[in-house]
């Protein structure tokens, strides 16, 4: 992927996040505070998806509570730092003309679809996912 | 390279790139050295098709990015359930040219 179209698509992403942050706070606020979430697998399936809690555990965080977010969906956390981080990295990368962003990413990309990270980085995913089906179903 | 061995080549992988890349790709192999033939052949390259079925029923997960070695998108789509359902549905219209531009990617690196 191109620097520029990577700076693009992470830039829209993270603003959508933060749309959708706004987006569920209201509703959680606005209703009784429990709030069932928008994953449509979930909705459709009854089953939840391996991210199922993953805004929660955002709102979690920007109220304080760390345990609460971990339990949510440990992911969250993950996201959390992904959308505090990654606008401000590419911001510094703009301003200064730099690519750092774009070579930690492809680097990145390539060090991850390795075996020996891959793995074990989707054996936690299925935990995740399993622990999700005792807290979600 | 030869020009029946380059002709099988694009029949039995042709459908694995865009069709008007197809011209542009016998040119290029017919103008590459003959010692790279055996190691173009044994390249894998994705099957547009079946990265569209993988995106139909597991592309919610991020599969099909997965596979295709958008790792970054892949993960993107897997933590955010897959953009709400919506990355997913537009995926499934992507997804067939992205894994022929990463063919070609490939094809390009040995070339």
């Amino acid at each position: 992927m191109s620097r520029k179209r990577l700076y693009i698509t992470v830039f829209l992403a993270c603003l959508a996040g933060y749309i959708w942050l706004g987006v569920s706070y209201y509703f959680t606020w606005a209703g009784d505070g429990q709030w069932a979430g928008a994953c449509p697998f979930r909705h459709l399936t009854g089953m939840p998806c391996p991210s199922c809690g993953s805004t929660g555990s955002v709102l979690s965080l920007i109220g304080g509570d760390v345990g609460a977010a971990l339990y949510s969906n440990p992911a969250g956390l993950l996201l959390a730092a992904i959308m505090l981080i990654i606008p401000l990295w590419i911001a510094g990368d703009l301003l200064s003309s730099k690519s750092t962003f774009h070579r930690f990413y492809i680097d990145a990309e390539k060090r991850l679809a390795a075996r020996r990270l891959a793995i074990p980085a989707i054996l936690l995913v299925v935990a995740n996912w399993i622990w999700n089906f005792y807290k979600y179903l | 390279m030869e020009e029946n061995k380059v002709d099988m080549f694009i029949m039995v992988n042709g459908k694995n790139f865009e069709s008007h890349m197809v011209p542009q790709i016998r040119e290029k192999l017919l103008k590459a050295d003959e010692s790279k033939w055996s190691l173009i052949q044994s390249l894998d390259f994705k099957n547009p098709t079946m990265l569209l079925i993988i995106s139909i029923l597991i592309g919610y997960l991020g599969v099909d990015r997965f596979v295709i070695g958008d790792v970054g998108l892949g993960i993107g789509k897997l933590l955010t359930c897959g953009g709400l359902g919506i990355w997913t549905i537009i995926d499934w219209f992507l997804i067939m040219g992205a894994t022929k531009e990463k063919n070609l990617q490939k094809l390009q690196q040995y070339t």
